[in-house]
């Protein structure tokens, strides 16, 4: 796996936090996981029941309402698409700061 | 010199659907009606309003005995006399859900009246005495192919001289638990499905259904030629992205139709990736043949889709026209789908295909003995 990027802010590490509690990832460290890596067929080899735990999940971490799972594909594409759906449709109370 | 043995046929079906039997079902496609209607996914507790075909008069929610009982039992109605479950007339029962949404109901009420009809064994118990049949009766449940498999045991059981004659009852009925479960997968949302049509996010609908066939040898006015079940063992909820798992399946029905003209009753739920699989794959197996797909209207009545459809597809080769593709807007995914009803006269047979959640496919060629 390539070397992850500097985390920039608290959201994206809280992200990637999230996901190593949510799909218990025992040999991954949330430090781990690169910003602009496909999170589903990635290096993280999820799947999609992974990303069904992780929109759920996510939905109730952030009061966030994923209608589809095009658009959940979509959120989901990386780390750094997930922290900007997450950025512009999330519970502002619910977001790091 | 040995006899050769009658081919084995389909000697009755039928189906009811919220529209009706089998003729009104078809009647009602024909004039390009819909079946589903936003319901509340989780039914009393309110949630997300999803489009949902139920029985007329029933609720979503579960009750003990189940409101759906009344519609098993009005179809058995129109079952051939006999003594079904007896030596030699077993019944093949099958279904994805039986009454799941029993256990469900159990769970949140402490209601012990659920629990007799909540599980596979005891719910197939329930109905095997509330119809009078005997106790020849097996279960098969393989999510959306599960009729298909009824099917082909039937014909095997013949063929193998273990029945003179096989019941295949297959049927589905929603409740919160099953509506909430595909709302869950993200699948089944606000919108109505669009079958086979190029959209920005793909949609189902569900719908209650249950179908029978009665299989015997030399009776009967329709044949089952090249069932094939194939399981591409890829994932739970997604299929190989080369098409192979749709392709492999329709081989035997291909091999079957051996050039005959046929036009394809898909399984069409209104997803995107598998929709254009399938589009796909049937364009590949059987060129030219027009596509086409019902669960816009029906919604997808998940383990007796297969037989429901059968249903309505021999009413389409019976009165000369099938019904197009209906659902939303949006471009076809391939040029052979039928977004129009179509006349059925010029064709040899139909093609009837199901796929289901962990990649298993199944079809059949249906045609006029």
């Amino acid at each position: 796996m390539a070397p992850a990027s500097p985390m920039p802010d608290p959201l994206t590490a809280s992200l990637k936090q999230l996901i190593v509690d949510t799909l218990r990832l025992e040999d991954t460290s949330a430090a781990d996981i690169p910003d602009d890596e496909p999170l589903v067929g990635g290096g993280l080899s999820l799947d999609s029941i992974d990303a069904l735990e992780l929109v759920v999940r996510l939905e109730r971490e952030f009061g966030i309402k994923i209608a589809s799972s095009e658009e959940a594909r979509q959120a989901l594409a990386s780390v750094a698409a997930l922290t900007t759906y997450v950025r512009e449709r999330g519970d502002p109370s619910r977001l790091p700061s | 010199m040995a006899e050769t043995p009658a081919p084995i046929r389909i000697a009755a079906c039928g189906c009811v659907t919220p529209f009706g039997d089998a003729q009104a079902s078809h009647a009602a496609l024909i004039r390009g009606e819909c079946a589903l209607r936003r319901v509340p996914v989780l039914g009393n507790d309110g949630g997300d309003p999803v489009p949902l075909a139920l029985m007329p008069g029933r609720p979503l929610d579960e009750t003990a005995p189940p409101g759906w009982l009344s519609s098993v039992k009005g179809l058995a109605e129109r079952l051939p006399p006999g003594a079904w479950g007896s030596p030699g007339r077993p019944v093949f029962v099958t279904g994805s859900n039986f009454g799941v949404g029993g256990l469900y109901a159990l769970g949140r009420t402490g209601n012990a009246a659920f629990a007799s009809w909540g599980a596979l064994p005891t719910c197939t118990e329930q109905l095997r005495l509330a119809l009078g049949w005997g106790p020849d009766v097996a279960i098969l449940s393989h999510a959306c192919v599960s009729a298909h498999l009824g099917l082909l045991e039937a014909t095997r059981a013949i063929e193998a001289g273990a029945a003179d004659e096989a019941l295949v009852l297959s049927f589905d009925f929603l409740s919160p638990f099953v509506a909430g479960g595909f709302h869950s997968l993200k699948i089944l949302n606000s919108e109505f499905p669009a079958p086979y049509r190029e959209r920005a996010s793909g949609a189902i609908g569900l719908g209650d259904g249950a179908a029978f066939a009665v299989l015997a040898r030399g009776r009967g006015d329709w044949t089952l030629e090249g069932q094939g079940v194939y399981n591409e063992m890829h994932h739970f909820t997604s299929n190989r992205a080369d098409g192979s798992g749709f392709a492999r399946c329709l081989e035997a029905a291909a091999g079957a139709a051996d050039g005959r003209r046929v036009w394809f009753k898909g399984h069409g739920t209104g997803t995107l990736d598998a929709g254009r699989l399938e589009v796909a794959e049937a364009s590949r197996a059987f060129p030219g043949s027009p596509i086409t797909g019902w669960k816009g209207s029906l919604g997808h009545t998940l383990g007796s889709c297969g037989l429901v459809e059968l249903a309505i597809a021999i009413e389409s080769v019976r009165s000369g026209i099938a019904p197009g593709t209906i659902g939303g807007p949006g471009e076809p995914m391939g040029p052979s789908v039928a977004l129009d009803n179509f006349g059925t006269r010029g064709f040899d047979g139909v093609v009837c295909a199901s796929n289901a959640f962990g990649g298993a496919h199944a079809a059949f060629l249906l045609c006029h003995a």
